[in-house]
């Protein structure tokens, strides 16, 4: 009963975001050219085939699973679509094939993943699988650099960012390895005043994936997914030992990391500079930031309108900066439905978490919500100048196959997850009903 | 662990919050600011680029319009005509803002005087173009013969309808094209400003509506027109007696010759005819200061017109007060010498004064303004300026002036056939240098134009007078324009 009630509300929320997202490309070509798009009904029947396409696949094998997330990702999908074909009409057809990619691989993992203890079996190669994606880049010949960041690889005609999927998979491994290891993280034989401190050996881990995050950000001057991986692994280190002495630790790790590289690297020292004074050089290395600022104010309360602002200005609008020509565009009623759209991602991704009764799903679940949450805050905060920028993209939104690849994945992990505990938690009503008859 | 989820969800709340807030602050609370900021070029390339309408003249010829092109600004704005209406339409430049009708009517052109009556829904769907195009009252036939006629002597023509106000042809010697400063490439709009900056001739200045020369024997008409509306003269009386030159009181021995040191004398109307400065000078001082400078003030003096051009220059008659010690001061200003100075778009509107019974209609250059639908959104309608003198005062200079041309120095502007009045001037600037007027009106007993014509400092030698040099051209624009 639980069940069709979930999917049934997924899927009015499901046709609402492809209305939505169909309306506002509608109203963006007509902004555009004062005619209606040529390609509506063709571009409905993909919108809405696709949605319905993983709708359908939730009705089937994720039947007891939460039923937000999915219209909601949609809804930044369509979005997000809709303020690429109004930027670059070429992008678009592409970005069109990456949602296409990004649902199949949604689909495929609900089908491939029917358990989630499944994968927890797999966890050594996941993590294998997971450090070669992320170190795969800094490999001669299939290596690329693309816009000053050594994150990319081409195989063929396809360049691809391997560390949106190496995140997921780094966030399995973590889940895993810390649900193994948590009592013994958690043993704390030492008190500094308050705080239960754990032994010195256990710091191991922490040391090694700071180690790792600094690769990434000297190596392949990758400064957005060095955070993420980072605060990822102390943010599960503490939800699963529940020792602030992680956090305290960690984040002395994040700032003696962030000093040596401030004085070891211009490119980090010049991000710091760019974000303390951008007016220094307006015109220059201040200039995308200074243009997604006037961006955000062109935009005020209720925003120009589609394809009647001028986001080109901002250097990769379709990328890092998606964010500022929708505030530009929708106005701060736009820029705050997006944030709330985020926000009930992460609610419903820890509600999800909370829910779950094994440990790894639990962490799982909690990583892979902090993956969605702390990646949209990075890039947010970095468009809005309340950080320095990193180059990092907005979940869904963003221009790019990989990360909508490994968005979709995320979703259908968590979607699992919930659906795990839907049908743990109906088994055991019926068991009750069993008993009490 | 769930104490810890909630914990990662307050954080993450904390920081959703913490972008909420700075999303705000930038739209809506640092919002004016950053629009304002100096280096924000938005809403100016957004206002470079935009559609706009085109301007053009009475009979439609284009005078500026915009073109798509490639680049940072996606319209480029071309005035097919070049230099011949540049100082009307003005320019358009990114670096160095707006003049002329470009500037007066940019909100209109750009179409951001109608964004608030959007009426259909489909409007606010749809881009539509906005803009406005402006039809202007300059007609490009009276235009271009009034520039043949100037020719390249630096000087300017104004041709108005003294019933409406409305602008027929304003012509500027020297000019320059606005093509030049309307152009995409910075460095070549910015050296090319320079360059006309430069230009000791000053060909970015509209001599026409911006610069005041002395009217000499031209600003009779206003004395005239003072001494009747006064009752210090009238046509009949008094009569001045044949003078070569007036001795000026308390001078020191300075007398006040005539025009080539000729004896004249007679009655207002006489004096008139043949330009008497001896007589207009002992008019001046018999009628006094409050009187002259009062009407001086009446036709317009001291007041900016209030043409639809930016930063019109406003003509110069002292008040009264400055003659209080200066009595060969009053005899000189009278005669339209010493501290007067007029544009010749404020001695167009003396003739038009006399010509429209003694109204000066408000001048203006635009006609009407349609939208992208052809609809008229704005149209202009004639207004009164100003009263300079009674219909009967007028009627009676009319006369004069009629008498001027037919039987005086002005006889250069004859057009057979139509009744003509007109003044000339001829106004010392030099020992050896002159700018030479003619104002005039034609036909006389249903004026449908009026003209001022001013050349700036002509030779003395080659009959350097308004009669000789700027009579022809008022009778050629005068043609045009009751041609058409």
């Amino acid at each position: 009963m639980m069940q069709v009630v979930r999917r049934n509300t997924e899927l009015g929320l499901v046709l609402l975001a492809g209305l939505l997202t169909v309306g506002g490309y509608t109203l963006a070509t007509l902004g555009q050219n004062a005619s209606l798009p040529a390609n509506l009904v063709p571009f409905l029947l993909i919108i809405l085939g696709l949605l319905a396409a993983a709708h359908i696949t939730t009705r089937f094998l994720a039947p007891g699973a939460d039923g937000s997330l999915l219209p909601l990702a949609g809804l930044l999908n369509g979005i997000g679509y809709v303020f690429i074909a109004r930027l670059n009409e070429d992008l678009a057809a592409l970005q069109a094939l990456w949602t296409a990619v990004g649902i199949g691989g949604f689909i495929l993992t609900l089908v491939l993943v029917r358990r989630v203890r499944d994968i927890e079996r797999f966890r050594y190669t996941i993590a294998l699988v997971g450090v070669g994606l992320l170190l795969m880049p800094l490999l001669p010949v299939i290596g690329r650099t693309i816009n000053g960041a050594r994150l990319w690889v081409q195989l063929g005609p396809v360049n691809f960012q391997p560390g949106e999927l190496a995140k997921i998979a780094l966030c399995i491994f973590f889940a895993s390895y810390l649900v193994e290891k948590q009592m013994l993280l958690s043993h704390a034989r030492h008190q500094i005043g308050p705080i239960p401190f754990p032994d010195l050996k256990h710091y191991g881990p922490l040391v090694l994936m700071w180690g790792v995050s600094l690769v990434v950000m000297i190596f392949q001057t990758d400064l957005g997914s060095s955070m993420l991986f980072f605060a990822l692994f102390i943010a599960l280190l503490w939800v699963a030992t529940g020792r602030a002495a992680y956090l305290i630790v960690g984040g002395g790790l994040f700032a003696l990391g962030a000093y040596v590289a401030w004085n070891l690297f211009a490119h980090v020292r010049s991000r710091v500079d760019i974000w303390l004074d951008p007016w220094a050089a307006p015109t220059d290395a201040g200039f995308q930031i200074i243009q997604a600022l006037f961006a955000f104010a062109a935009g005020g309360f209720a925003g120009t309108n589609l394809a009647q602002g001028s986001p080109e200005r901002i250097p990769a609008v379709t990328t890092d900066f998606t964010f500022a020509a929708i505030a530009e565009e929708l106005g701060l009623l736009g820029s705050a439905a997006i944030l709330i759209a985020f926000l009930l991602m992460v609610g419903a991704g820890l509600r999800i978490a909370t829910r779950a009764e094994a440990p790894f799903e639990k962490l799982l679940a909690t990583g892979l919500t902090a993956i969605l949450g702390f990646q949209t805050f990075i890039i947010v905060a970095g468009v809005t100048r309340l950080i320095p920028l990193t180059g990092i993209t907005l979940p869904f939104i963003s221009y790019g196959g990989s990360s909508l690849l490994s968005n979709y994945v995320l979703l259908a992990l968590l979607l699992r997850i919930s659906d795990d505990q839907a049908a743990r938690e109906q088994a055991q009503a019926e068991a009750m009903q069993v008993t009490s008859a | 662990m769930n104490r810890q989820i909630r914990g990662l969800g307050v954080t993450l709340i904390v920081l959703f919050a913490a972008l909420f807030v700075q999303v705000n602050y930038l739209q809506i609370f640092a919002a004016d600011r950053l629009n304002n900021h100096p280096a924000n070029t938005r809403a100016i390339v957004r206002d470079f680029s935009r559609p706009r309408g085109v301007i053009q003249t009475a009979e439609g010829v284009v005078l500026a319009r915009s073109v798509p092109t490639e680049g940072e600004f996606e319209r480029l704005r071309e005035y097919p005509e070049g230099e011949l209406f540049a100082h009307i339409t003005g320019y358009l430049s990114f670096s160095f803002g707006g003049q002329g009708v470009e500037r007066t009517y940019n909100a209109q052109l750009v179409g951001r005087d109608q964004q608030s009556d959007i009426t259909k829904l489909s409007d606010l769907l749809v881009r539509r173009e906005l803009t406005g195009d402006v039809t202007l009252t300059v007609s490009k036939r009276v235009q271009q013969v009034a520039a043949e006629q100037l020719g390249q002597r630096k000087g300017a023509v104004v041709a108005v309808n003294p019933k409406t106000g409305a602008i027929l042809a304003m012509v500027d010697y020297p000019t320059f094209d606005p093509n030049r400063l309307s152009a995409h490439s910075q460095s070549a709009v910015r050296a090319a400003w320079e360059e006309l900056n430069a230009d000791p001739d000053k060909p970015l200045l509209s001599r026409a509506y911006r610069e005041r020369y002395p009217p000499g024997s031209a600003f009779k008409v206003v004395t005239a027109a003072a001494a009747l509306a006064t009752g210090s003269a009238s046509i009949a009386q008094p009569v001045y007696p044949s003078l070569s030159a007036l001795p000026l009181p308390n001078s020191g021995g300075q007398s006040l010759a005539n025009f080539g040191g000729g004896t004249c004398g007679g009655n207002l109307v006489e004096a008139l005819r043949v330009s008497c400065n001896t007589a207009f000078a002992q008019l001046g001082m018999d009628m006094g200061a409050d009187k002259l400078a009062g009407t001086a003030g009446d036709f317009g003096f001291r007041d900016e017109p209030p043409v639809d051009l930016p930063f019109a220059a406003s003509s110069v008659f002292p008040e009264a007060s400055a003659f209080d010690r200066d009595v060969p001061g009053l005899a000189k200003s009278a005669i339209g010498q010493q501290d007067v100075s007029a544009t010749p778009l404020q001695m167009a509107l003396v003739a038009a004064a006399i010509a429209n019974d003694g109204v000066i209609m408000k001048p203006h250059v635009m006609s009407e303004i349609r939208n992208d639908q052809g609809e008229v959104i704005e149209q202009h309608r004639p207004e009164q300026w100003k009263r300079a003198v009674s219909p009967s005062v007028a009627a009676q200079v009319k006369e004069m002036m009629v008498g001027v041309v037919e039987r005086g120095t002005g006889t250069a502007a004859r057009i057979p056939g139509v009744q003509v009045g007109g003044k000339t001037g001829t106004a010392q600037t030099g020992l050896d240098t002159n700018h030479v007027w003619f104002i005039s009106f034609a036909p006389a007993n249903d004026p449908q134009i009026a003209v001022a014509v001013m050349l700036e400092n002509i030779p003395v030698a080659n009959e350097a007078t308004g009669g000789g040099l700027a009579a022809p051209i008022a009778r050629a624009v005068m043609q045009a324009a009751l041609a058409g």
